[in-house]
């Protein structure tokens, strides 16, 4: 502003400046203050931040307008590695199968999938949902309810009730409807070994098939080899919550392990579970597994440097990548001791949110997803197998691991869902467990303290 | 703020003489107008020009109002009401708003139930032990780090003071860790505590001490984050402290000198006590940045969930959120925290309220 040339039109225009600043900042107020609780129209979000529609008015703008034909919005954690190289395969074969309809892709990595949790979570409170977005179903859909939209016509039209495992079709449902749709399964329960390190120990896995033979195991790796028995990643708790479950599955069976997660623990076979655990994690797993995050721990066994790992069968992918390290040759993979013909259940799906932007193009693209095609083009590269039962996996380019995976998977007598991963617990409880995990059981290991932790968990 | 807060005492208290901006604006307009008549810039009526102004209902009001809270105070509203209304409700509005959600029962999706407000998210937060031991975690980092901080940052400007070579350079050297982001140095400090491999450990080592579990072991993790932390800051408050000193004249170190006092003596009698306002100003930045020790623990674990030992009051309200969608419950932690930094924060304003300065 130039006060050279005192001129009234300038003066004038910047208090009218001033005025409009003020009364749009009055409308403003009065319009974020008022009734929030309009969140039905949704849709008009292109107008928040100018007062107009209360319920909008807080996100400041940040609602992006639904155009009618919009692109249908796909939120999910894949965003590095294998996970993105499948997810990315996927989007592309959808956009040859269906080249008029449109995708946002919207990857939101980072801490596990917390990130992109609270990005949902935070999308779905202000009734602005994406398209769809991947989560775990089972009792994880919970979390969600009253925000969920129904896709049971979607799994009618497709017949996927006859096409996926019968899991499949009880854990997507929730109220009564289906809310979401299955793209792949991990397996929880395995234990993959460095072939040349037990070799080295003189340990022969395939007899190792029971949580005490594993303990042996373990401890005559210490004493042959200068490899660590087991290498454990510490810096978060999810690890050791899975491998307690595995451990619980493996010594106390099938039955127990549900008892559990059904709220009715046995109370001396938890213990006996934690004490095994803790067996392993006081004298087995590296002095710096504090530290040590998935992909080191991973390391450990590419390296040589550790025996056994105990994962979700998402390791293999990082095996794999490895160079010449090979399935059969350098790892070696099988159930976790005492789980053998068990297949510890775990789903990578797609939710499907009420209030839909695009109800109608998600749903083309839900009943994609559940597709023999794109259950081949995500899983080939995601390291995971297909929740169909109709798809020759030796046809179509999925690798050795894979195929036996897909083998005990269909051969499983029993598929317990996984405690840590949203199908056993509801996502408080799996909170709660975590918790007695960190403040009780990553050393000094507390049985008897994470005991009582995990009963009261469970039974609440 | 405080600006605006000053502004608006004045004008309460009617201070300020009622013309003052008036003729300081019509002394410029007239200078620069090369003594045209000059129009008022002050006012906010444009019948300015037109004579005296009929007071009307709105004139009549306006008269009312500046009557009560002092003149210009409706004419005045253009400039200090925008950004009195922003801060009002981004902010203030904000933990209002806060404050009323953690007095329902608000959790999962939908929308709260203003209905039936209570305290019980409060009693729930007093009886979690997790809530007790972050609160703990949080107050024992902040005061910690602070007071590391600062006496390692002191220490460091007193040094650089001593009118070394290369004072620039270990000026840089020290400043420089600020500069860098929570993320790069978590993970550097994350390999600086490796068990096995880490620098610390391999330095403890030569001394035969360790190696010792900084991640692991509950006991260490606090402190081991508070080094980190105090690492990282310890530039800012010697940047701080090196500026107050070089306000502090020469003569003071001569006369001390003169006295007889030993270097020591002359630091700790002369010149520290003179550096009261460099260390006020120092801690409640240094205080704020402890409250954000969530972006360290999170890139320290890539996660919400620190380390056991190390769990402070902001991850906790995280996990509440996003974990288990207890909004109602994480935003009564929010408010326990809001008053945590209250409880620090506010000697700072009485200070300063009482400096004048406010």
């Amino acid at each position: 502003m130039t006060n050279d040339e005192p001129d009234a039109t300038d003066a004038l225009s910047r208090r009218k400046f001033v005025y409009a600043g003020g009364v749009a900042a009055t409308l403003g107020l009065a319009g974020c203050t008022g009734n929030g609780g309009d969140g039905g129209d949704g849709g008009d979000g292109g107008d928040g931040g100018d007062g107009g529609d209360g319920g909008d008015g807080g996100d400041g703008g940040g609602t992006p307008t639904s155009t009618p034909m919009g692109a249908i919005e796909i939120m999910h954690g894949w965003t590095g590695g294998d996970g993105k190289t499948a997810a990315d395969n996927l989007r592309d074969t959808f956009g040859e199968e269906y080249p008029d309809l449109e995708l946002e892709w919207n990857p939101i990595g980072g801490g596990g999938n917390q990130n992109l949790d609270a990005v949902v979570a935070n999308r779905l409170q202000n009734n602005n949902p994406p398209g769809a977005f991947a989560n775990w179903p089972g009792k994880n859909l919970q979390r969600y309810d009253g925000v969920l939209g129904s896709v049971t016509d979607v799994w009618e039209e497709e017949g996927f009730q006859d096409s996926h495992i019968d899991e499949a079709v009880d854990l997507h449902q929730r109220n009564g409807e289906f809310r979401a749709v299955p793209l792949g399964s991990h397996r929880l329960n395995n234990l993959f070994y460095n072939i040349s390190v037990v070799e080295e120990a003189g340990v022969d896995p395939s007899s190792v098939t029971s949580i005490s033979s594993l303990i042996d195991a373990l401890e005559t790796v210490a004493s042959e080899t200068d490899a660590t028995p087991m290498t454990q990643a510490m810096s978060g708790t999810w690890t050791t919550t899975q491998l307690w479950a595995s451990v619980m599955l493996g010594k106390e069976g099938y039955d127990a392990y549900m008892n559990f997660v059904e709220g009715n623990p046995d109370r001396a076979a938890v213990q006996s579970a934690f004490e095994s655990t803790g067996t392993i994690l006081e004298n087995y797993i590296s002095d710096d597994a504090s530290s040590l995050d998935l992909t080191a721990s991973n390391n450990n066994i590419i390296n040589g440097n550790a025996a056994f790992i105990h994962q979700g069968n998402w390791a293999a992918g990082a095996f794999r990548n490895a160079d010449n390290f090979n399935y059969d040759e350098h790892w070696g993979a099988k159930a976790f001791p005492g789980t053998e013909g068990m297949y510890m259940l775990h789903f990578d799906s797609f939710l499907y949110p009420a209030d839909n932007p695009t109800p109608e193009a998600t749903k083309q693209w839900m009943a994609y997803v559940g597709s023999q095609e794109a259950q081949i083009a995500f899983n080939r590269f995601k390291g995971s197998i297909p929740t169909r039962t109709d798809i020759d996996l030796a046809a179509n380019d999925f690798g050795p691991y894979l195929q036996d995976a897909a083998e005990d998977f269909a051969n499983a007598e029993n598929r317990p869902p996984t405690l840590q991963h949203g199908l056993a617990v509801v996502s408080e409880t799996m909170t709660a467990l975590n918790d007695v995990i960190s403040s009780e059981f990553t050393g000094p290991y507390n049985v008897e303290a994470a005991t009582d932790g995990f009963v009261e968990a469970v039974s609440n | 703020m405080r600006t605006i807060f000053r502004a608006i005492r004045r004008r309460v208290n009617g201070t300020e003489k009622p013309d003052d901006g008036r003729t300081r604006n019509s002394d410029r307009r007239t200078r620069n107008s090369d003594g045209t008549r000059a129009r008022t810039d002050g006012g906010v009526v444009s019948e300015d020009d037109r004579g005296p102004p009929d007071p009307g209902v709105l004139g009549r009001t306006r008269d009312r109002i500046n009557g009560r809270f002092g003149s210009d105070f409706a004419e005045s509203t253009p400039f200090w009401l925008p950004p009195f209304l922003l801060m009002g409700l981004f902010v203030y509005g904000a933990i209002l708003w806060n404050v009323v959600i953690s007095l329902t029962d608000f959790e999962g999706f939908g929308q709260p139930d203003y209905s039936d407000l209570d305290f019980e998210m409060y009693v729930r937060a007093f009886q979690d032990s997790g809530v007790i031991t972050a609160g703990a975690n949080t107050l024992i980092l902040t005061v910690a780090f602070t007071l590391s901080t600062l006496a390692v940052g002191l220490l460091l400007a007193i040094l650089i003071d001593r009118g070394i070579r290369f004072e620039n350079t270990f000026r840089t050297i020290y400043l420089l860790p600020m500069s860098l982001s929570f993320v790069v140095t978590a993970q550097f400090w994350l390999w600086i505590y490796n068990f096995n491999n880490g620098i610390a450990n391999i330095l403890l080592g030569v001394v035969n001490l360790g190696p010792f579990d900084f991640i692991g072991n509950r006991a260490l993790v606090l402190w081991a984050v508070v080094f980190a932390l105090m690492w990282q800051f310890s530039g800012y408050a010697m940047v701080v402290y090196l500026a107050g000193l070089r306000a502090i004249p020469t003569e003071h170190y001569e006369a001390a000198k003169v006295d007889g006092a030993s270097t020591l003596k002359m630091y700790w009698r002369v010149i520290v006590p003179q550096l009261k306002g460099a260390t006020i100003s120092a801690t409640v930045v240094l205080m704020v940045f402890a409250l954000k020790a969530f972006d360290f623990l999170y890139s320290l674990v890539s996660g919400y969930r620190p380390p056991n030992g190390a769990d402070i009051l902001a991850t906790k309200m995280v996990r509440e959120a996003y974990a288990n969608l207890n909004w109602a419950y994480a935003s009564a932690i929010a408010i326990l925290l809001f008053l945590l930094a209250l409880v620090i924060i506010g000697p700072y304003l009485v200070y300063q309220y009482r400096e004048g300065n406010l």
